[in-house]
Parts: C-alpha cells; structure tokens; sequence
C-alpha cells in the first residue's frame, strides 16, 4: 500500500500544477497531507524539480495529443489492405 | 533466424510503407491504436500481418507498477493479439496510472523492490491472459525517478529476469537517460539484461535548455536517429549473439520516405558491423 502511495502521490503531481508549486514551497509537509510516511515523504522531498516540471509537460501535451480526432489513416489502410 | 529491422507503422506513412515493403523487413503497431476499432478494421491489421510480420506495441497497461494491471485493459489486448497473431508483443517498463490518477503517458516508477515485485507479478498476469509475456521495453524520463533505491540497469534487470521477459531495448531511450543523468551511455547498455534483448527501438529526439538547469535530451521521436544511438546498436550487436529484430519509430515531422529508407539501411549496417566484430557465435546467430 505504501509504494502505491509514492505512485499516486507522484501521478498528481505530474497532472496538477497548483499541486506542484504548494509541494515545492514545503514538499515533507504537502507530501505527508497527501498520505505518504513521514520517510516516503523525505525520499520525495529532494526530486529535481526541473525534471519534474519538463516530465509534466511533456505528459500534458502526450494527454493533448491523445485527444484528437480518430485519423482518417484508418481507413485508408482498410481500403489499401481490403484490395 | 536473421536479424530483422523494420518501421512503426504510423498512419501518416502508411502509403508508402505499403509502396516500400521491399526494404521493411517488420512492421510494429502500436495497440491502443486499434483496441475500440470496428472488427472490419482490425481484420485490416490482420491482413497487414499476412504481408509482413507485425508487433503488436501497448503503451496503455502501465505493468511497471506497485499497483496490480488491470484486468480489462489486459482482455483487450489478448482479443486484439488473437485476432491478429503478431510475432511477438510488447510493453513498457513504466506507470501510467496510480491513485486514480491517469497520467496521459510512460512514466517512471520509483525503482524499488516494491515496483519490481509488482511488475513481475503484472507480468505473470499478462501473460495468463494474453498468452504470452511482452517484451519489455526502458523508457526514456527527464526526472530521476524519485525515491528509487537503485539504478537503472540493476532495475531493469531484476524485473526481466525474474519474470523471463524478453527485452525490448529503446537505444535512445538509453542514450537520452544517460546524458540527463550522467552517466556513459556504452556503460548503461553493458548495465542492461542483454542477453535478453530481443528487439530494439532507434529513434531521435531535441535538445530542451531549461532555465538554471542543464540541457536535456526529451526523445520525441521527430527526429532522426542521431550517430551515436547507431553506435548503440553496432555495440549491442557485437555483445548480444541472438538475432534482434529493430524498429525504427518515428511519430512526425516525416521526412521524404527515402530519408527513413535510409534510416532503415544504417541499422543494418549497424548491425552488419557489430556482428563483424563479435563472437563467432553471434555471427551464427545472425
């Protein structure tokens, strides 16, 4: 349960951005509010916030991406297959 | 067997791989792609499959996980594998999802004998329903996982070895990592399960310059495959004897179909060279 914690503690911080800046203000503390031991909280308090902030980008515009229209590629291979 | 290389197949290149066939050796299919489609349009993939061998590629199941995988998402995939009898299939070594929490893409778990033990146990799982295991492939990440109590390779290692995975070896996904987090990409690949690599991803990626930080390199696979992730592969050819089947990736930004051609003949050069300068063995093999 507890190594489950760490992901999802980690998973909220790569969608949500308002919960990254309150972690970087005071990361032990937003860290245990969210559920995690004191020691899980101090492993997470020193990850590199550069890397963070470059992963949750790159995660938003994957998420962006994600949702666009179905292509119409698709089809295209049907029809290029189906003859 | 021979070594094989090959494309992902992506819409926008679907034409002229179909025109190309002769210099495509594999083709790999990312799942999600296909999972909700019309059965029409799946048996469309099965007759690509009956043209070149296909590898069926999940990016959604999250396996390198604490949490266990889930059984719906793991049921699709073995319809879609019945149905479409690829050569082999794959995942990734990494967390999509966690605490409800959908990420949107591969993300690196802490690397602890938490997430290896539910990572071989999502494995054995996998494989009961899809009926057989994935290869399974490193990801690339800008953030040292944190929390982790190990590197990169012993991780890898302990999980591909425990569930007798095969591997799939991203080579830029590996020259990216090494160069964020300094470390000698030639000693992160000797660092992997390589007896285990049955196949290979080559793909390119950009230069990010954040701000009071170093450059990193992000693998966005709009690139072309730079020199040294080639040097990658003549490498691992020399040091795995057993025959590899490479894919390159490619996502956008396409360049004319000859420039992946191209692409596709310095891979086997590649690996041409790094079976040159191996065991006789590994000749043999390829």
């Amino acid at each position: 349960m507890s190594a489950q914690s760490v992901e999802g503690f980690l998973a909220r911080l790569y969608i949500d951005r308002a919960l990254r800046d309150r972690f970087f203000d005071d990361p032990v503390a937003v860290a245990t509010q969210a559920g995690l031991d004191r020691g899980e909280a101090e492993a997470v308090a020193n990850l590199d916030r550069v890397g963070l902030e470059l992963a949750a980008d790159s995660y938003e515009r994957k998420r962006s991406a994600h949702q666009r229209p179905r292509p119409a590629w698709v089809r295209l291979l049907h029809r290029l297959t189906s003859t | 067997m021979s070594d094989r290389v090959g494309l992902g197949w992506r819409g926008e290149l679907s034409a002229s791989i179909l025109d190309r066939l002769d210099a495509i050796d594999v083709l790999e299919v990312i799942a999600e792609d296909w999972l909700h489609t019309p059965r029409a349009e799946q048996r469309a993939l099965r007759s690509l499959a009956a043209e070149r061998p296909v590898i069926l590629h999940g990016v959604a199941l999250g396996l390198a996980s604490s949490l266990p995988a889930e059984g719906r998402r793991l049921d699709r995939m073995a319809r879609l594998v019945n149905l479409v009898r690829p050569l082999a299939w794959s995942e990734h070594l990494a967390f999509v999802r966690a605490g409800g929490v959908e990420i949107g893409h591969l993300a690196a778990p802490p690397r602890t004998w938490a997430t290896i033990d539910g990572a071989v146990a999502n494995l054995r799982r996998a494989a009961a329903v899809v009926g057989g295991l994935p290869a399974m492939e490193n990801i690339a990440t800008l953030i040292d996982p944190p929390a982790s109590s190990m590197g990169e390779g012993e991780w890898t290692c302990a999980i591909v070895r425990a569930s007798d995975s095969p591997m799939l070896l991203d080579l830029h996904n590996l020259y990216a990592n090494a160069l964020n987090f300094d470390v000698d990409p030639q000693g992160l690949l000797c660092a992997m399960p390589l007896e285990k690599v049955s196949m290979v991803h080559l793909s390119g990626g950009r230069w990010l310059y954040p701000r009071d930080a170093g450059p990193r390199l992000l693998d966005d696979h709009l690139h072309d495959v730079p020199d040294p992730v080639f040097g990658l592969l003549e490498a691992l050819a020399a040091k795995a004897p057993q025959p590899l089947t490479v894919i390159i990736e490619r996502d956008g930004d396409y360049p004319e179909f000859a420039v992946i051609v191209r692409q596709l003949e310095r891979a086997r050069e590649a690996l041409t060279a790094g079976r040159s300068r191996s065991s006789p063995a590994a000749r043999q093999a390829a």
